[in-house]
């Protein structure tokens, strides 16, 4: 089996250590047995149909994320994205690369920059920093980051949260709620990076992958994830 | 009235947090002497003659050090801040603590680093006579903001400051370079012939343009340092002088510290002859690739190396510096904490290159330790390392144990920020190394 990783825009939205995720979704296949491709898709590359099998997006500075929304829309990666993520294709976003998925996000100086409207979810730039570890239950059980925004995301129904925030400030810092899960995409706000340390959540965007590119149900074969589950529960024990 | 208050005071809390071994008494007499008199740095600066400030994301300490050291050798006397304390309070700590030599004339130089963001506070009250400035890279976001919010803000103080004021640039990396734009007066670069750093810089093409101060023909000779010809112009002279250099430092990234202390110097006045005769007794700070004696015993004596690691670019570029020299029965001991110091965020660790540590193809064994060592630990087994071979232990005096019982060649140490000075405190006590608030 192979699956093929679509990084989007990793040579400008890869802040804080996002690449972990690229790295942990590439080992855990390669482990099974499975051949990885990672593909980069910035604003030179074009995007057709069936080129991806998971989408990566990570977060990003101010000034790359409206030259990235720009591109989103006027190169159609957009709306291919949106059009792979309705047949199920699998999809993890974080911080920057969430906000651009969303209806719109708000800098603080300067117009809107439009989203996909992948999620239903809009962001406005605020004044307060959220900073600090993060613990979020959610249908994956407790997920472990770290996260670090200003730009407070307000989901427009609850349904398609994440999860919710045992500690730290989640989507906004006020409805308790993090990220956003439409069919098999995710947005949130939880680096450290994410998957590493939640490696329930890797191998079900790895899953969903390959049930959707084969067509059928696939069991992956259990690996051993002593290091990473200490590291998921020390996360927990110490911060939540 | 309210200056000599505030350094009395200062004073006084520096003679309690040692005599209580509170701390090493480098912060809390400047935090609250600045209470009393906010303008204590400016005001204190003015009485030096000469002050140079030293900026960037890594480099800081090895470039101030070895810049202190060239001007020893001068025979000037200088004060310096202490390492990790290159905050407003650190600086005026020092300027506190060598007040009576100040106002007596006794001090010829100040140098001081500063942090990324306390650079754009302090530098415009010190008013410099040299600005450095080393690079930038992400390190702590929670604390400093992304990079180009860094860059954008010394921009800004920089066209604050004045002639004759002189700045340094490093001009391998592009956002240092960009800075040159931001000053009036006089601006020189340095940097390493046909060597671009691998970091944030946006735009990839290095500029066809000659620098001040060159390093060209660079030979690298593992742990024992380098050696390259060093071509530089002089201020007076239309001529370019070239000469050759041993540096007694490993990697490429110390050749940078070199060029921007060596630069400072020559704006100083220095003999560049004299400068690098020097660098053969030139000692590294604590943790930065500082070699030491695991076992005092003459016969077998076992070496360790320490080398501090804080960021992805930092981490990066020690390993690249170690992999090349490590042997089959070395050993490596990293500590990860993610105390404020260290950054809360650990997610940079996915960000350094871990990867090149494998290039060995060795079997190392490896103890992972600090308050994240399971986050090191996973990360070192997605690097490739054998989790056969991964000990971890949190607490780092038995890690430390650990990683020298049976060992039969040397041990690398790559701790973070706060997990040196704990490793400091645990070879201070089984005599290995002096406690830090006694260096120098």
């Amino acid at each position: 089996m192979k699956v093929t990783i679509g990084y989007l825009y990793g040579d400008l939205m890869n802040i804080y250590g996002d690449t972990g995720n690229i790295i942990t979704l590439k080992k855990r296949a390669e482990w099974r047995g499975i051949n990885v491709v990672v593909k980069n898709f910035s604003t030179a590359n074009i995007m057709k149909k069936n080129d991806v099998d998971i989408f990566f997006f990570g977060g990003g500075q101010d000034q790359q994320q409206s030259l990235v929304a720009s591109d989103l829309a006027s190169s159609g990666k957009g709306k291919i994205i949106k059009q792979e993520v309705e047949r199920g294709v699998p999809l993890l976003s974080v911080c920057g690369g969430y906000q651009l998925l969303g209806e719109y996000y708000k800098p603080h100086r300067g117009p809107k920059l439009p989203g996909i409207s992948l999620f239903p979810a809009y962001t406005v730039a605020s004044d307060d920093r959220m900073i600090g570890n993060i613990v979020v239950e959610t249908q994956f059980g407790k997920l472990v980051g770290f996260e670090n925004h200003s730009g407070k995301t307000y989901l427009k129904d609850g349904e398609y949260s994440l999860g919710i925030v045992i500690k730290g400030f989640g989507n906004n810092g006020a409805d308790t709620t993090e990220g956003c899960i439409y069919k098999n995409a995710i947005g949130c706000y939880m680096h450290g990076s994410l998957l590493p340390k939640n490696p329930i959540l890797a191998d079900w965007l790895i899953k969903k992958a390959l049930e959707v590119k084969y067509g059928k149900e696939i069991n992956l074969e259990p690996l051993d994830d002593d290091f990473e589950l200490l590291a998921h529960q020390q996360a927990i024990s110490r911060f939540g | 009235m309210k200056t000599l208050a505030a350094v009395i005071l200062g004073k006084l809390i520096a003679t309690i947090s040692k005599t209580f071994k509170i701390g090493g008494g480098s912060a809390a007499p400047g935090l609250y002497a600045l209470k009393i008199d906010p303008d204590l740095v400016g005001k204190l600066s003015r009485k030096i003659p000469q002050n140079v400030v030293i900026t960037g994301t890594n480099g800081k300490t090895t470039t101030a050090r070895m810049l202190a050291h060239f001007a020893k050798i001068e025979g000037l006397k200088v004060i310096k801040n202490h390492t990790g304390s290159n905050l407003e309070r650190g600086v005026t700590s020092t300027l506190v603590n060598s007040y009576s030599h100040i106002s007596s004339g006794k001090v010829d130089l100040g140098i001081w680093e500063l942090d990324e963001a306390a650079f754009n506070i302090v530098a415009p009250k010190i008013k410099p006579g040299v600005v450095l400035f080393l690079n930038v890279f992400r390190d702590q976001l929670d604390r400093y903001g992304e990079v180009d919010s860094v860059v954008k803000r010394w921009c800004k103080t920089l066209t604050t400051l004045k002639s004759p004021t002189q700045i340094l640039l490093n001009g391998d990396d592009a956002n240092t370079r960009s800075l040159k734009k931001c000053f009036k007066g006089k601006v020189q670069l340095f940097g390493v012939k046909d060597y671009k750093i691998v970091g944030e810089a946006i735009e990839q093409q290095k500029e066809q343009e000659n620098y001040e101060f060159e390093a060209k023909n660079v030979k690298l000779h593992g742990l024992k340092g380098s050696y390259f010809h060093l071509q530089y112009s002089s201020l007076r002279e239309a001529n370019t002088f070239h000469l050759p250099v041993t540096l007694p430092l490993p990697g490429i990234y110390h050749i940078y510290d070199f060029l921007a202390a060596f630069a400072a110097g020559t704006r100083l006045g220095f003999s560049p002859t004299t400068m690098i005769k020097s660098l053969k007794h030139y000692s590294p700070a604590f943790g930065r690739m500082e070699k030491f004696s695991l076992q005092p015993s003459r016969l077998h004596r076992k070496d360790g190396f320490i080398f501090l690691i804080k960021n992805p670019a930092g981490a990066t570029q020690v390993f690249e510096t170690i992999t090349p020299n490590l042997k089959p029965n070395d050993r490596l001991l990293f500590a990860l904490n993610d105390n404020i110091a260290d950054g809360r965020d650990v997610s940079w660790i996915w960000d350094a290159q871990w990867e090149r540590l494998q290039e060995t193809g060795y079997r190392l064994q490896v103890v992972a330790s600090g308050t994240r060592a399971y986050d090191l630990a996973n990360r070192l087994k997605y690097a490739g390392f054998d989790p056969k071979l991964i000990n971890i232990e949190q607490d780092l005096k038995k890690a430390f144990r650990q990683a020298k019982d049976g060992l039969k060649a040397r041990l690398f140490i790559l701790p973070t920020y706060t997990a040196m000075l704990e490793l400091q405190r645990i070879l201070a006590k089984i005599g290995i190394k002096r406690h830090y608030w006694e260096e120098e």
